[in-house]
Parts: C-alpha cells; structure tokens; sequence
C-alpha cells in the first residue's frame, strides 16, 4: 500500500503493478515542449512566491530552473551527442531522495522528467512544511499542464515490498542519501536492462592561496567569509559539499585566523542558531582529536565555529562532526592538497587559484577522487554533472543512425 | 594536603568561603600531576588551554568533556598500577566510558563515599536491604555503573539480602525474612532511582511493609521517572504513605567521579561533599552565571588521582539554588538538576537508516 501525495489516495499493490505498467509507456522526448515550460512555469512560481523569502534554497532551485538555464542545460546536453544519434528517455524513473536535503528531489526529478522518463519519487514520511510547500508547488504546476499521470509523488513504509515492485518495473533508479541507504535500497532488482544508480558518502574541502588572501582588502575578505559561510553552514555542514576542511596552500600567517573571525562573525551576524549539546558535543570532538593527537590546537571562536589545526593527513577525515567544526590545514604547495583526496572526496571549493592551477589539479586527482572545483560559495549548488556523472546522459540512450 | 583538610571536616560540612581555596590548591596539584603523567591530557591543554592545567581561581581551570572518557584512554599512573577499570552504563552499541582506577584513588572514593554516608546512615554499619538482583555483578574486572554502584555501596552495609531475584522479580520471602531478623534495629536500603519505583514500590506496594526504621539511598537520575509521572517529591511522598519510609536521600554522581556523590538534603537540594564542588555555566558564553541561574554543569573533585577527571563538563543542565543555607548542618552549594542538555539532530544530506529508511 503506497499513498499518493496531495491526494492522500491509497494505491494497492494490484493497483500500482497497473500504474506501473502504465507509466512505462508514458516516456516522451528529451526535452519536449511541454515539459520545459513546466520547469519554466516551476521557476517563476518559486521565484515569486512568498515561502521563497524564508527559503533561500528555494530561490537558487528557481534560479537553476528559469527558461535561460534550461535552454542552456538542453544546449550542452545536445552538443554532447555526436552526429548520428538520436536520444530517448531510458523510460520510468524511481528517485528516493535523501530525508534532509528539502530541494534535493526536485533537481533529481525534473532532471530526468526534462530527459523525458516518467518519474516515481519516493518522500520521506515525516516532510518540514517548507518541503511539502515545494511539492505541492510541484504537483500544482504539473496538474496545470495535464502532467501529473506520468509523474507520481508518494509516500510508503520501506519495511513493505513496495520499494521491491517499484524497482522492478524500473529502468533508472537514483538513490541519494548515503552509503547505507545506497545498500539497503539497492537490495531490490532493477529491470535486467535498468540502471541503478547510487550516491554515496561524500566530503569535501575548501581550498585557498594564501598569498590571494593577503590581496584582499577588507570588504573583500567579508565577502569571502560570507560566501564560505553559505558552503559551511546551509546544511549544517553535512551536506556532501559541505566543506570539512580549509587548506591554505602556502604560509597563512594570520590570514587563518583573520578569516575565521570574520566567518564566526559572519556566523553570528545570520544568526545561526547551535544547540548547546551539539557545541558539547563539537568541544568533546576537538578534546578527543587533541587528545589523540591527530589535531595539534583548537579554538573555539564562537558556539558556531571551532577550528582544529592539524596536520595535512588522511586521519582528520576518519570521522566529521557537522554543526561549525572545520579542520585547518597548511600545505605547501598545490599538489600537498591530493594528501587528503580519496574517493570519498566529492567537491574542492576554491579562492585565489588561476584556471591553469585548477586544471592542473584536476588531471593530478584522475584515477584518486574528487570530482568538483568549484569557486568558494557555490559548494552546494547543485549541477547536472554531480558526483562526477553527466545526469542527463545517465538518463537517457542513445538511437544510433548509420545511414 | 586540601583533601585531607577538607575531608577532615564535618561532612557536608564546609562553607563555601572556607572550601574555595583549598580546592584552588587541591586541583592546582591536582592539574599539574596529570599535565605531567597523562600525555593525552597535556595535548590536551596545550592545544585547548595554553598549557595551563592550574589557575588561581577555580573557575579558571580547564576542563574536560565527560564523554572524553568514551572516546580516549585518560591515564596518568603506570598501566600496572591499575587496579580496577569502572565503565558507565551506555545502551548496546553506545561507547561507554572508561575510568582507570588504582589503588590510591580507588582508596580515597571508598574514604570518600564513606564519609558521605556516614553522614547519613551514621558511623555503625548497617543491615543493609539491597533493591536489586546480585546479578548484577558480572565481570568484577569489567563492572557496568549498576554493578559497581551497588557493589560500592555495599561495603557500608553488612547482613545483606537482595530484594529481587535473577529475573529482577521480587522475592517477598526474603524481605519478609530480612525485616524480622531486623526486630526493630536500624537498616539502610539502597537501588536505582527507577529499579526502586518499577520493581520495589511497585511489586511490594500491597506487602503492607514497615520500612520506618530504615534509610534509603537511590540514585540514577530521573529521565525514565518523568515518563512515570514520578518527581522527587512524589517518590519521597509516596514511599512515606505506603511505607511508612521518611528517610529517603536522592544522590547525584557520576562514574567519571565516582565516590563524590551529591546528597540531597531535607530542602531537596543536592550538596556537593567537601572536597567536591560545582560550577554552573553559560551555555552561551561558558562564563559561570550567579546563583539561581541556569546552565551547564562542571564538577571538580578532588578525588581522581590516577586519571585526569578532577574537572569535567557535564552533559546536565542545573542551578545553584542556595550556598551554605546550613539548615540541618548542610552547607556549600545546593544544586537542582535540570535535566539534559538539548539536542537536536543535524541535518545533511547522508540519511540515518534504522529500521526503515526515511
């Protein structure tokens, strides 16, 4: 037994199997008319409403989905295909979401919804009300274009076998939310030629020049702070992009300090509110980390930020804490930064490096892990290319044409 | 020597004004031992505190996270002179701490927790009634909290019976047999706050028991009792209705600092022992609040000797309702518990699977 969103409609096993089979038909072509104005009309409305002021996250998924992105989106998606070829939507898509990240399964969704797939997605069953604002947002727009029998939006207990009926009649099944989730929900078969894929445990960093940091002037250097503040805290710092570490490439001097005065500061100034037991709990992380040895000094420069200084090694990922506890890292040079990418890695965010210096970085990490640089302030803003998998590509095959 | 000093006195007995600077000089000592014996400890104040382990104030010295004693091995004698490892009662999977314990220490919490029930059960030892099964001892190289706190506090009773079975069923013959031996002497009763309500008020409401020439001791917090609908005052009430049982004290103590047990007085109010105090911090700024204000607990004590534990940040909220009140003799700091520290999950995007995924 499932039950459909907004409708609250309860939908038996026999029932489903026929949705199922029904939904299997309902593919259309990647990017059809319809189905990009949807997004468009998503868009304006996110941009628009009133719950968007509260939620910022809301404001960037309507940015990322306004009728010039799309366009762009479909532009680079097109240049991908060789001449010859003719895309087609893999057929039904199954997304199980993660349980926290409130916009995630919208990027998930009209991702391969633009692909052209009909799309199952599965919602935690205990949704924040700015989430379920989202997805009713979402559900009114697709009923407007008469697009809701392809799309189905519900809820059900995972100890029931629907999640094994669903895989079965599924071509593409996303499932986001981490190693364990990864292992449990990958149990249940996909069809013999279905696609399964899943999104692990991530970690990132933040990387910066001293030397570029010691340029700045101060309005600069609180617009950094402010940028690192958005990567930092949106997610609590657990976010797959959230960075966990800042390394400094060359001697920081004070610039270290100074910047996490200012993104303490910064901190406050948002009011970013921590629960005493989680600065407890970050105060019992730096102790045990300190008290190991694999950290050298720690500070606290508010509730919300701790900083332990360490060396630059592979043991101060063993485990993370979120809430405001960043690792301090100097290395020397641009390579010392690959001492800590492994194929947990998932995004470098960056300040003061020249495009060369990335690239550089980027062929070094080939075959090790990471699989993101991206400027300081956009760590967590989602891209059709993620954990290193062009999506829409994983979304759709391809018709070859020899004439 | 300040605990020496301190525990010369009159339990429960010290003024405040009178306490401080011997606990300054007790902990000075204290701190710098360990900054010298326990290498995690002196990382620890280097990286943390700037090598200071010792202040001249006592709400200048460090402190450590209780839960230090889950995640690390705090010692600060030689692995040999260890005589005994006591560990927290955690839940399956939980990490539990680790306290290392050797003789010298070991000799002052038992001095210690002597003396603190001295001052309530009087100098003789007492018939002692015991609101617990004897399976709780199991590996006495390796005891949970339940154990050992039953364990400890044995050696201050003699003729022992145990009021519950194995199956933690009550076993009336027994404490029929027990009271009649008793033919009117003073005894003294010690269990677990919620073992106490569950399997002795409970079990033995309709006994038609007698308990009037006895003390009882319980301790172990109230979490599960609130779930009960059973506070402080309702427990004392209704043992004296059923029982006839108006010496009840409540205490507050952890394994981490075992033997410096806070003993609740007649106001209600726990006191620290004299050779152990309390601070109440600002969970904003961490500077102590004045009384009557609420925080975060720190506990210092003079006791730990063989591991770093003289002062630690609890994970309690409480407030310092009255200092040396010296109502019926208790002086010092009288603390109300308020409960845990708040917290929330954070969020991110890497899902927590239990039974079923969200």
């Amino acid at each position: 037994m499932i039950s459909e969103f907004t409708t609250q409609n309860k939908i038996t096993a026999d029932q489903l199997k026929d949705r199922l089979e029904a939904m299997a038909c309902m593919a259309q072509k990647p990017f059809n008319k319809t189905r990009v104005s949807v997004a468009g009309a998503l868009s304006s409305r996110l941009l628009k409403s009133e719950a968007s002021r509260q939620a910022p996250q809301f404001v960037a998924l309507g940015y990322w989905l306004r009728s010039a992105a799309i366009k762009r989106l479909r532009a680079d998606f097109e240049a991908r295909l060789t001449e010859g070829q003719v895309p087609t939507p893999r057929g039904l898509a199954f997304h199980l979401p993660p349980a926290n990240v409130d916009t995630l399964f919208v990027y998930s969704w009209v991702l391969s919804y633009l692909a052209g797939n009909a799309n199952i997605v599965r919602l935690p069953s205990d949704l924040p009300a700015t989430t379920e604002w989202l997805l009713k947002t979402v559900i009114a727009v697709l009923e407007e274009a008469d697009e809701q029998a392809s799309n189905l939006f519900c809820q059900y207990d995972y100890r029931t076998d629907t999640n094994r009926t669903i895989s079965a009649f599924t071509d593409l099944r996303l499932i986001w939310g981490g190693d364990e989730k990864v292992r449990q929900a990958s149990g249940d078969p996909v069809r013999p030629d279905g696609l399964s894929i899943g999104f692990s445990d991530r970690k990132s960093h933040c990387i910066i020049k001293s030397d570029a940091y010691a340029r700045l002037d101060n309005e600069e250097r609180n617009q950094l702070a402010e940028q690192l503040y958005n990567d930092i805290f949106w997610f609590d710092q657990l976010g797959c992009g959230s960075p966990r570490t800042v390394i400094w490439v060359g001697d920081a001097k004070d610039h270290a300090q100074d910047l996490y005065k200012r993104l303490a500061l910064h901190t406050e100034q948002k009011g970013y509110d921590v629960e005493t037991g989680v600065v407890i709990s970050k105060f019992a992380f730096a102790n045990s980390k300190i008290a190991s040895g694999t950290a050298q000094k720690g500070r606290a420069y508010s509730n919300q930020l701790s900083v332990l200084e360490a060396e630059s090694d592979a043991n101060i990922l063993a485990e993370v804490h979120g809430g405001g506890m960043l690792w301090d890292v100097t290395v020397e040079r641009l390579e010392d930064v690959l001492k800590l990418v492994d194929r947990h890695t998932q995004t470098l965010s960056h300040f003061g490096f020249e495009k060369k210096e990335l690239m550089a970085l980027a062929q070094a990490m080939v075959g090790k892990g990471g699989f993101r640089l991206v400027p300081v302030g956009s760590a967590l803003s989602f891209e059709e290319t993620w954990d290193g998998l062009p999506l829409l590509d994983q979304m759709t095959r391809r018709i070859v044409v020899r004439p | 020597m300040s605990f020496d000093t301190l525990f010369s006195q009159q339990p429960y007995g010290v003024t405040e004004p009178d306490k401080t600077p011997l606990m300054v000089d007790g902990l000075k000592e204290l701190g710098e031992f360990h900054y010298q014996n326990c290498e995690p400890y002196r990382r620890v104040i280097d990286g943390l505190w700037h090598g200071r382990a010792a202040a001249d104030n006592l709400a200048d010295f460090p402190y450590l996270p209780v839960s230090l004693f889950k995640t690390n091995r705090m010692v600060s004698v030689p692995e040999g002179d260890l005589r005994i490892t006591l560990t927290s009662s955690g839940t399956t999977g939980q990490a539990v701490s680790q306290i290392l314990v050797d003789a010298d220490t070991s000799m002052r919490q038992q001095k210690a927790l002597a003396s603190s029930l001295s001052h309530v059960l009087g100098p003789k030892r007492l018939p002692m009634l015991v609101l617990d099964t004897n399976s709780v001892f199991k590996d006495p190289a390796l005891m949970s909290a339940r154990g050992a706190g039953v364990l400890g506090i044995m050696r201050y009773g003699r003729n022992y019976v145990f009021a519950l079975d194995e199956q933690l069923e009550p076993d009336f013959e027994a404490v029929d047999a027990f009271l009649e031996d008793l033919d009117g002497a003073p005894f003294f009763m010690f269990g677990f706050t919620f073992v106490v309500w569950m399997q002795f008020f409970e079990k033995f409401l309709d006994r038609g028991l007698d308990l009037s020439g006895g003390t009882l001791i319980h301790s172990g917090g109230w979490k599960k009792m609130i779930e009960h609908a059973v506070d402080a005052e309702v427990f004392r009430e209704r043992f004296r209705e059923k029982f006839n049982l108006s010496n009840i004290y409540n205490f507050y103590g952890m394994v981490e600092q075992i033997g410096s047990i806070f003993l609740e007085a007649p106001d209600g109010l726990l006191y620290p022992p004299n050779f152990t105090d309390v601070i109440i911090r600002d969970p904003h700024t961490w500077e102590p609040v004045p009384n009557g204000e609420e925080g975060v607990i720190q506990l210092l004590s003079l006791l730990p000797g063989s591991y770093p534990g003289h002062s630690l940040l609890t994970e309690d909220m409480g407030t310092i309702v009255a200092q040396d009140p010296d109502t019926h003799g208790w002086k010092g700091k009288g603390l109300r518990i308020l409960g845990r520290v708040p917290k929330a999950e954070l969020r991110g995007c890497s899902d927590v699977v239990g039974a079923k995924i969200a």
